[in-house]
């Protein structure tokens, strides 16, 4: 609560009236649906009517329409000024209504009170008198049939949906350009036409909306967070807010959606390339630590699917940040070929509790109480991997094998990909007492093939050149066992999903591998 | 009744680039950039040899990026710049 030294509000006739007065002042906010407000008000008149040319008393009352209902009601001649814009409100930030300064003639604040509160009202009405020259007077108020204390009624500044919107148009955090829409203009069919979407409807981003987005970091809106490729842009916190709003992201997903920016734009994860390629490649986030709960990430049913707003909005966002601020649309530098649904969004929370093993971001450096999102670069899959009969480690680790081994085709050799096994499938190799590197090297040794099976024929092209033979050291070389995977660190597990069903899911990275590599990061604030 | 929104993109005012005046004919040196996509090499050898044989008198350099994922490295971009009169890029498979 701040009591204000300048501004201009109109009274009850239009006139401008511009404070401070000359001489003493008592300034009531007030509005009308206020019991203490009612109450008071006639108090108010009365030090009008008994300090009379000695002080001013001014009542701001916060919606213009009641103006005329308290002057009738009250039978008040004291002037009432019209705050239905609620700029003075918002420059005292008042939360209370009624709320009173009284200024000497020096126009010094020097008492201030709300709601009702006897004994600091009497001391009001009797410092007003002394004010205006009439120490002592009586100002007709039957302060005996007051009540002790009566509670103020919350200020119209404060009520939801006025707050936010307050902020957003006063606080000045916003800088973005406003697009303004015409009459006739359908918000939907705009933003379509404007180019703004994926495809899907998005949520208009009114500066309401942005301004409650922002709330969930206390980082500036102006902060740089990175350079988002393709078209170099730098990307503010505000951007990231606007493209979150249109996500339907909730605020408190905002610093995840911050963080999955960041690692985007790194030269490691190098967005650029993965939404350029051709091959369709795309962003696939994984969240662990407490965080996924905090936020109510789903790593249940559907973990990989529909029906969870943070899972879904955290990746859309992303997506519509690379759109709306870095450029890649479909056609322009987005050359994805066919492209596959999980370029919408593709974003999950790993089920920690049910699995055997450290959590993905433990196992890249982290504390399990860290908030850690980790981004890799998917375009094959998601492929279904059944096993519903293998009761033991070996036996799950060569179905996942055959199954992987003809990722891309059953020639080429792999980099990164995502084995997200469901709780059942992770508690096998739980009870088998198999570690994750007992898993890669099995999936290792049965993925090997004869080089001579690796390279291009007459029968299929795809495949390695059958020169890269002189490599392994020619002919002797064409026996030689060659694994899908280069290395066994290509092999990303985690656990994700419900219980009861021995279903597994595997993601095909993005061929060439040192393209864009799986990158985390710390969720800040 | 929304009446305005907050601009979603970068809010760069689209600039219209001219092309360069096409020359009237082939001279100088040509670069042959190749983006290191398979048989990117194929379609550029041919082109050379075309080159060679319509424009006589046209040198040729080849210029390879060294990966198809990211934008070509600046020092390739600025050799391009200083030392060809034009560049034909190799795009895609």
């Amino acid at each position: 609560m701040h009591p204000p030294t300048r501004f201009a509000l109109a009274n009850a006739d239009g006139e401008e009236m511009h404070f401070p007065p000359d001489g003493p002042v008592l300034l009531a906010l007030v509005k009308e649906d206020c019991d203490t407000c009612n109450l008071t008000l006639p108090l108010l008149e009365a030090v009008h009517r008994a300090t009379e040319d000695g002080l001013d008393v001014w009542v701001a009352v916060q919606k213009r329409d009641d103006i005329a209902v308290l002057k009738d009601r009250h039978d008040l001649t004291m002037p009432l000024l019209d705050d239905d814009a609620l700029d003075l409100s918002y420059e005292t930030d008042i939360d209370t209504v009624p709320t009173l300064f009284l200024y000497d003639e020096e126009q010094n604040c020097t008492l201030q009170t709300f709601g009702f509160d006897k004994h600091e009202w009497r001391e009001i009405a009797g410092e007003s008198m002394t004010l205006a020259g009439r120490s002592g007077g009586d100002t007709a108020i039957d302060w005996e049939a007051l009540p002790e204390q009566r509670p103020g009624c919350g200020a119209r500044n404060y009520e939801p949906g006025v707050y936010e919107r307050l902020q957003a148009l006063k606080s000045g955090d916003l800088l973005s350009r406003l697009v303004d829409l015409a009459a006739s203009d359908d918000i939907h069919e705009f933003m379509y036409e404007q180019g703004y979407t994926d495809g899907f409807p998005v949520v208009p981003p009114t500066r309401e909306r942005v301004w409650k987005m922002l709330q969930g970091t206390p980082r500036d809106p102006q902060d740089e967070v990175a350079v988002m490729p393709p078209n170099l842009a730098p990307i503010t916190v505000e951007k990231i807010a606007i493209n979150a709003v249109m996500a339907g992201a909730k605020p408190e997903y905002l610093p995840s959606i911050i963080t999955l920016v960041e690692i985007a734009c790194t030269e490691s994860f190098n967005i650029h390339g993965v939404l350029a390629t051709t091959m369709g490649a795309t962003p696939v986030g994984v969240f662990n630590g407490p965080i996924r709960d905090r936020i109510g990430m789903n790593y249940l049913h559907n973990a990989l699917g529909s029906g969870n707003r943070a899972n879904a909005s955290i990746g859309r966002a992303l997506r519509l940040c690379a759109r709306n601020v870095g450029g890649s649309v479909p056609g322009g530098t987005d050359r994805a070929t066919q492209g596959g649904p999980h370029r919408l969004t593709m974003n999950f929370a790993e089920h920690e509790d049910a699995s055997p093993w450290e959590s993905l971001a433990v196992e890249r450096g982290f504390e399990p109480t860290d908030d850690v999102a980790t981004l890799m670069a998917m375009s094959g899959g998601p492929a279904t991997v059944a096993d519903e009969r293998s009761r033991d480690g070996r036996g799950l680790a060569g179905t996942l094998a055959l199954s992987m081994s003809c990722m891309q085709d059953p020639k080429s050799p792999m980099v990164d990909t995502l084995v997200v096994l469901s709780p059942d499938h992770a508690g096998i190799f739980g009870r088998s007492g198999w570690s994750k590197d007992d898993v890669r090297e099995c999936i290792m040794e049965e993925t090997a093939i004869p080089l001579k099976d690796r390279l291009r024929s007459a029968d299929a092209g795809c495949g390695l050149p059958p020169d890269i033979v002189e490599r392994f050291g020619g002919e002797a070389a064409l026996d030689m066992p060659v694994s899908k995977f280069r290395d066994k660190s290509n092999i990303i597990l985690v656990v994700a999903g419900s219980p009861a069903a021995k279903f597994s899911t595997i993601l095909g990275g993005w061929a060439g591998g040192a393209y864009s590599l799986p990158t985390s990061g710390k969720i800040g604030v | 009744m929304v009446t305005q929104i907050l601009d979603p993109t970068d809010e760069r005012v689209p600039i219209k680039r001219s092309l360069t005046p096409r020359p009237e004919a082939l001279h100088g040196t040509i670069a042959l950039l190749d983006i290191s996509k398979p048989r990117g090499d194929v379609f550029l050898d041919r082109l050379e040899e075309l080159l060679h044989e319509r424009a006589p008198g046209v040198e040729t350099r080849r210029f390879m990026k060294p990966t198809v994922a990211k934008p070509a490295p600046q020092p390739i971009k600025d050799e391009i710049l200083e030392e060809c009169d034009f560049v034909i890029e190799a795009l895609a498979d």
